[in-house]
């Protein structure tokens, strides 16, 4: 007797409700067993830490960051196109956005002060991974490792910038720049301290924008081709470098566009250093593209809960341990399980004699 | 600079870079994407250091370090094989797990290192450091490396391993048992990994939250440069420890910003990268044909 | 019809023991969307060439992958000399020693022919050296009268050797029952010969081999028994001098035999004008030598130019340099006067050119796309925008004309059994074909009955429209059915060009591999 998997004809009823919904149950248990195990932290604390995270107004800020951030990695994982660096993407996003505000005689003009920074960033996200897309398309090197790399000379181009060149005058002793003048900075939405007015219009023109370019355009009808067959689409007449790249491009500045809005709308200031200061949103944006399965609908779903299990790992204050360990352990369960899980939405469990 | 002298600073980095380096090649000829390999790694120095903390043994949270860093490296290699599930996805998911995972333990285990200092107790969670041990560390990887390419060429175990990267559908009809042959890649690429990770542990002396991120990443920038070929490898994994280990001195001789110095080793990595795969070396040292992707029998085929 | 020599292949066959080697009893397979067997009772006896015959999605290829451990029943039971056995693996048949070559070579490029070979044989243990087993291959490769030297690697040889090399592998690793699936087909009747002599070797000496093939004739050739597969059921097994070709034809295709016919489709008039103009066209190969050397062909408008030739000789890196695939060194590529050498695919699509790879899953069409996507992504479907409507519309003319089985036109191709994959992609790139069409093996995974309705229509586009068609096929009847010219390929080069209706076959297989 052995178990078999066949592949489903149609798709498993509620599957892309189901599965998720078990993988966040799953993995938020197995989380809170590790918890306990090794440090002791007790059961209700952790499941009410990550109860309370679910309906708490702290996440949406994390929530609208990395839906952007989600949309933008789906666009280069639908293209098959492994993006780890969106890290180094929006932070040069953010870099392009600080100059500016600080170093330009635009911000006199906010509203064209504003879009200029979001566009800048776009283009240095996307010129940023643009280089790992021509090394993939004409080298074939791999781009896992290169974006990755990228980050850390990202990292190091900025710190340069703000210790150096960038460095504020007003600082109280911290290595920083300065804050950004007041009218670039976002508005915020009444009753609210972190939540702006522009990062909601960029995160909904984000959605409605990627998913018309999926579906209705043949660019983007290309790069879901090129995700699982790039043969075909070159002997179709398409030329692949060029589209690898340009996939890249466009994950890169959506990622830039996000780091601008990080600037303009939260942080208002560089720090130095940035490895130290960031959230590390490029890497957790990847969960929620996988979470998603593609589907840009779900990316949201799945930002939101990513950022209620960054919450929860937060929350937790474990003595001695950043809120960072927690959160890597919760967000790894979940996507484990998930990753597990996922494969019955694809196919069923058979048992077959003999 | 003497040769001796140089081969001593070098040491435990070189260990670190090396092993995680070779291992990590070694485990993806057999066709698994390893990107779990940056979690693995710092788990490895935590759980090492741990093991070391509690039995003040630093050769068991060796032996620890291996036998945990095999585990997590069999279970990727299991799951991607068995299951049609996405390598990149199951690796970044035991990368997250190996972070938070890392960050527990060790802080766990440094409580109880601090409780044992305050009584007088130094228990002992690095490896040795004498200039014998440390051409040890310099020379046991290298023979590792030498017997590891010997074995991928000249044995049975190689060819099944490359049959398996290069295509597992075809490596079944051979005769080939893809899930055993990746589980036995694993374990042995990813027990140099947690080796890998002792050195480290060694060499930065200290744990603390986050020891290590960051660094298994190296190890993989370091193997895909060297076009995961054993012997290539020292080099790239020889370059990389020098830079890091002699970053402050090469700063305070070029008078380089910090900034600048950190750029250097990885800006190194993506300039070979370059060099070989724009050359005919692509040929020998071209990544397997069938790394990261699915493998599932059933599938109906034209 | 061929007059096949049999006498020279055929033993006196007669029953050497009572007990099957291999039996296979009530075996059931399906796939989604599909049977691909019901029921299936089979025997292969010790001593026998046993033919399994059938078009296309027959379930015949399924059958011998049960066989073989790569896949497995979802009904019915196994046995060995009688014994049940469970087969889970290749390895699991390489013990009972059932060993399955395909169509495909199996061994693997990167590596060497012994290491390729020592993966197999289970007395060596996963630390012995490859070096150990080099005497072995030696000795035994001039026993059974092939040369191959142990240490090369795979990619360095050509299709031939490489089969060649499969075969020795079976023989190496204990073979009692080697099962061919198509491993022969597509080599000329001189290599096939060969082939012939040594299965007949093998099975006198107690071996058995199953031959699939969807040739009658080569089963007539070769076969003690034959037993007929039809949508997954067995019609009947029967001995080789008891039937006719016409029966075997009849317990193939039933209602649809009167449609089969080798004959020769018209020979069409070929225009004035010159389609496609290639000279002195020089492509280099995958390894680093010149696989085109210097050929000169010429396709008129309405004319339908055949490449017979040996898989290996230039072909496919010929067609793919006309459609832009492969880079030409040397030489050059005219379309309609216009040159269009090293111009890139979209600019040569864009200017008319359909293109039916050999490889239809890889080039062809995308598998995880639905059939409106597979036509949505070409450059001369859609611009910029996608109008789904109109995709939509394409996809239903082609779904009806060409009999595409599908459960609608957004289902994944991969859903669908390999003669319909192929259908979509036929269809696709005849729609598109306005002035040219380069094709290589366009009917090989195509039943009989709708491989002659490709050809009629690829015919049709020629003299009908004024299509020119360059063809490559390593189908030589398929050569014979429907060019109006036949140009043989040999080593790179050009060697002999006729015109279809008066070419000597004999004569073109001796250009194919002299």
């Amino acid at each position: 007797m052995r178990i078999v998997l066949v592949k489903r004809i149609r798709p498993l009823p509620l599957g892309g409700v189901l599965i998720p919904l078990f993988s966040i149950i799953i993995g938020v248990l197995i989380s809170t067993v590790i918890l306990y195990v090794i440090v002791g932290a007790s059961p209700i604390v952790t499941l009410s830490c990550v109860a309370s995270s679910l309906i708490s107004p702290e996440i949406i800020l994390t929530f609208l960051f990395l839906t952007i951030l989600g949309v933008a990695l789906l666009v280069a994982f639908s293209g098959s196109i492994w993006n780890i660096g969106a890290e180094g993407q929006l932070w040069l996003g953010t870099a392009a956005a600080a100059y500016v505000a600080l170093f330009t005689s635009l911000p006199q003009a906010p509203m064209v002060a504003k879009i200029v920074m979001v566009l800048l960033a776009m283009a240095f996200g996307g010129a940023w991974a643009a280089v790992a897309g021509v090394l993939k398309a004409y080298l074939s090197i791999d781009e896992v490792p290169v974006t990755l790399i990228m980050n850390y000379i990202a990292y190091y181009i900025i710190n340069y910038l703000v210790r150096g060149p960038w460095l504020g005058k007003e600082t109280w002793g911290y290595i920083r720049t300065d804050m950004i003048p007041d009218q670039v900075k976002f508005t915020l939405i009444p009753g609210s301290t972190t939540i702006t007015y522009e990062v909601l219009v960029l995160t909904i023109l984000t959605i409605a924008l990627t998913y018309f370019m999926l579906k209705y355009t043949s660019l983007g009808l290309r790069i879901r081709v090129l995700g699982s067959n790039p043969d075909v689409l070159k002997a179709a007449g398409v030329n692949v470098r060029v589209l690898i790249i340009v996939a890249l491009a466009i994950s890169g500045a959506i990622a830039g566009a996000m780091g601008a809005a990080q600037l303009a709308g939260y942080l208002h200031r560089i720090s130095y250093p940035i490895e130290s200061h960031t959230a590390n949103y490029g890497y957790t944006a990847i969960l929620v593209a996988w979470l998603s399965m593609l589907d840009i609908r779900a990316v949201p779903i799945a930002a939101y809960i990513v950022s209620a299990l960054y919450q929860a790992g937060i929350s937790m204050q474990i003595a001695g341990v950043s809120g960072a360990s927690a959160t890597y352990v919760f967000i790894g369960a979940v996507l484990l399980t998930f990753t597990v899980l996922r494969v019955f939405s694809e196919y069923s469990i058979k048992i077959v004699r003999g | 600079m003497e040769i001796a002298s140089y081969i001593l600073t070098v040491a435990p980095a070189f260990m670190a870079y090396y092993l995680a380096s070779l291992g990590q090649g070694f485990f993806e000829k057999s066709g698994v994407l390893n990107l779990a390999i940056d979690g693995v790694f710092v788990l490895g120095i935590a759980i090492g250091y741990a093991a070391g903390v509690y039995s003040g043994n630093p050769w068991i949270g060796l032996l620890v370090a291996i036998a945990a860093a095999a585990l997590f490296g069999m279970l990727l290699a299991y799951v991607t094989t068995k299951f049609p599930i996405s390598h990149g996805a199951a690796g970044l998911s035991i990368m997250f797990l190996g972070y938070g995972l890392a960050g527990l333990i060790g802080v766990t285990a440094r409580n109880t290192y601090n409780q044992l200092v305050a009584s007088g107790v130094y228990p002992q969670y690095t490896l040795p450091i004498t200039p014998t041990a440390r051409v040890l560390m310099f020379v046991i990887p290298i023979l590792i490396g030498i017997l590891f390419y010997l074995v991928e060429t000249k044995t049975k175990l190689g060819a099944a391993i490359r049959a398996a990267g290069e295509n597992p559908h075809a490596a079944t009809a051979l005769g080939v048992d893809v899930v055993k042959i990746r589980l036995i890649a694993a374990a042995i690429g990813y027990s140099l990994i947690g080796a890998g990770s002792m050195g480290f542990l060694t060499w930065i002396a200290t744990w603390s939250e986050g020891a290590g991120i960051n660094h298994g990443w190296i190890a993989y920038a370091i193997s895909l440069a060297a076009g995961r070929h054993p012997i290539l490898t020292i080099g790239t994994a020889g370059v990389f420890a020098t830079l890091a280990t002699y970053m402050f001195a090469l700063q305070a001789a070029y008078n380089l910003s910090p900034e600048i110095a950190k750029m250097i080793p990885f800006i190194v990595a993506i300039g070979a990268m370059v060099a070989f795969m724009a050359t005919p070396l692509r040929k020998k040292l071209a990544p397997p044909l069938s790394l990261g992707r699915r493998f599932f029998k059933e599938e109906r085929t034209v | 019809m061929r007059v096949t020599e049999s006498k020279a292949y055929n033993s006196n066959f007669s029953l050497k023991t009572d007990i099957p080697v291999v039996s296979v009893r009530s075996v059931s397979k399906r796939f989604p969307g599909a049977i691909a067997l019901d029921n299936v009772n089979f025997d292969i006896l010790e001593g026998e060439v046993h033919a399994l015959l059938g078009e296309n999605g027959a379930g015949k290829s399924t059958l011998v992958k049960i066989l073989y451990g790569i896949y497995s029943p979802d009904k019915g039971e196994i046995y060995v000399m009688g014994r049940r056995v469970r087969i889970n693996s290749p390895k699991d048949a390489i013990k009972y020693g059932i060993v399955m070559v395909s169509q495909i070579p199996q061994i693997i490029d990167r590596l060497t022919v012994a290491e390729n070979i020592i993966l197999g044989l289970e007395k060596y243990g996963l630390t012995s050296r490859v070096s150990e087993v080099r005497e072995f291959i030696k000795v035994k490769s001039k026993e059974v009268g092939i040369a191959v030297d142990p240490d090369i690697e795979v990619w360095k040889l050509s299709y031939t050797q490489k089969q060649l090399v499969e075969i020795l592998r079976a023989l190496l690793i204990g073979a009692k029952v080697l099962l061919l699936d198509e491993a022969i087909t597509f080599l000329p009747l001189i290599e096939k010969r060969k082939f012939y002599k040594f299965i007949r070797n093998f099975a006198d000496k107690g071996g058995s081999v199953v031959l699939i093939t969807h040739k009658i004739y080569e089963a007539m050739d070769i076969a003690d028994r034959i037993t007929v597969l039809r949508l997954g059921r067995v019609v009947g097994t029967v001995r080789r001098d008891e039937v006719t070709p016409d029966d075997i034809r009849r317990m193939m295709f039933a209602e649809k035999s009167a449609q089969i016919t080798y004959e020769r489709l018209p020979t069409s008039k070929p225009r004035e004008v010159t389609a496609l103009e290639i000279r002195d066209l020089w492509v280099m190969g995958d390894y680093g030598v010149h696989a085109v050397k210097g050929v000169n062909l010429t396709v008129r408008a309405g004319e339908v130019v055949g490449i017979a030739g040996i898989a290996g000789n230039g072909q496919k890196e010929l067609i793919q340099a006309v459609i832009g695939l492969r880079k030409v060194e040397k030489g050059s590529i005219r379309l309609y006067s216009e040159d269009v050498t090293n111009k890139g695919v979209t600019k040569i699509r864009s200017k008319g050119v359909g293109y039916i790879p050999d490889q239809p899953a890889r080039f062809g069409v995308s598998l995880d796309n639905s059939i409106e996507e597979n036509l949505a992504m070409l450059p001369v479907v859609t611009k910029r925008l996608i109008k789904w409507s109109a995709v939509r519309e394409l996809a239903r003319k082609l779904i009806n004309e060409f009999n595409i089985l599908t459960p609608s036109p957004k289902t994944p191709v991969k859903l669908l059994s390999g003669g319909n994959i192929m259908k979509v992609l036929v269809s696709r790139e005849l729609f598109i074909a306005k002035r040219l069409l380069v094709a290589y093996n366009p009917t090989r995974a195509l039943d009989e009955v709708t491989a002659i309705m490709v050809r009629r229509i690829i015919k049709e586009k020629a003299i009908k429209e004024g299509v020119g068609v360059l063809m490559a096929s390593e189908d030589l009847d398929e050569i014979f059915q429907i060019a109006d010219t036949i140009a043989v390929i040999n080593s790179g080069k050009i060697v002999g060009s006729f015109p279809g209706d008066k070419a000597d076959r004999d004569e073109i297989e001796k250009l194919m591999v002299m």
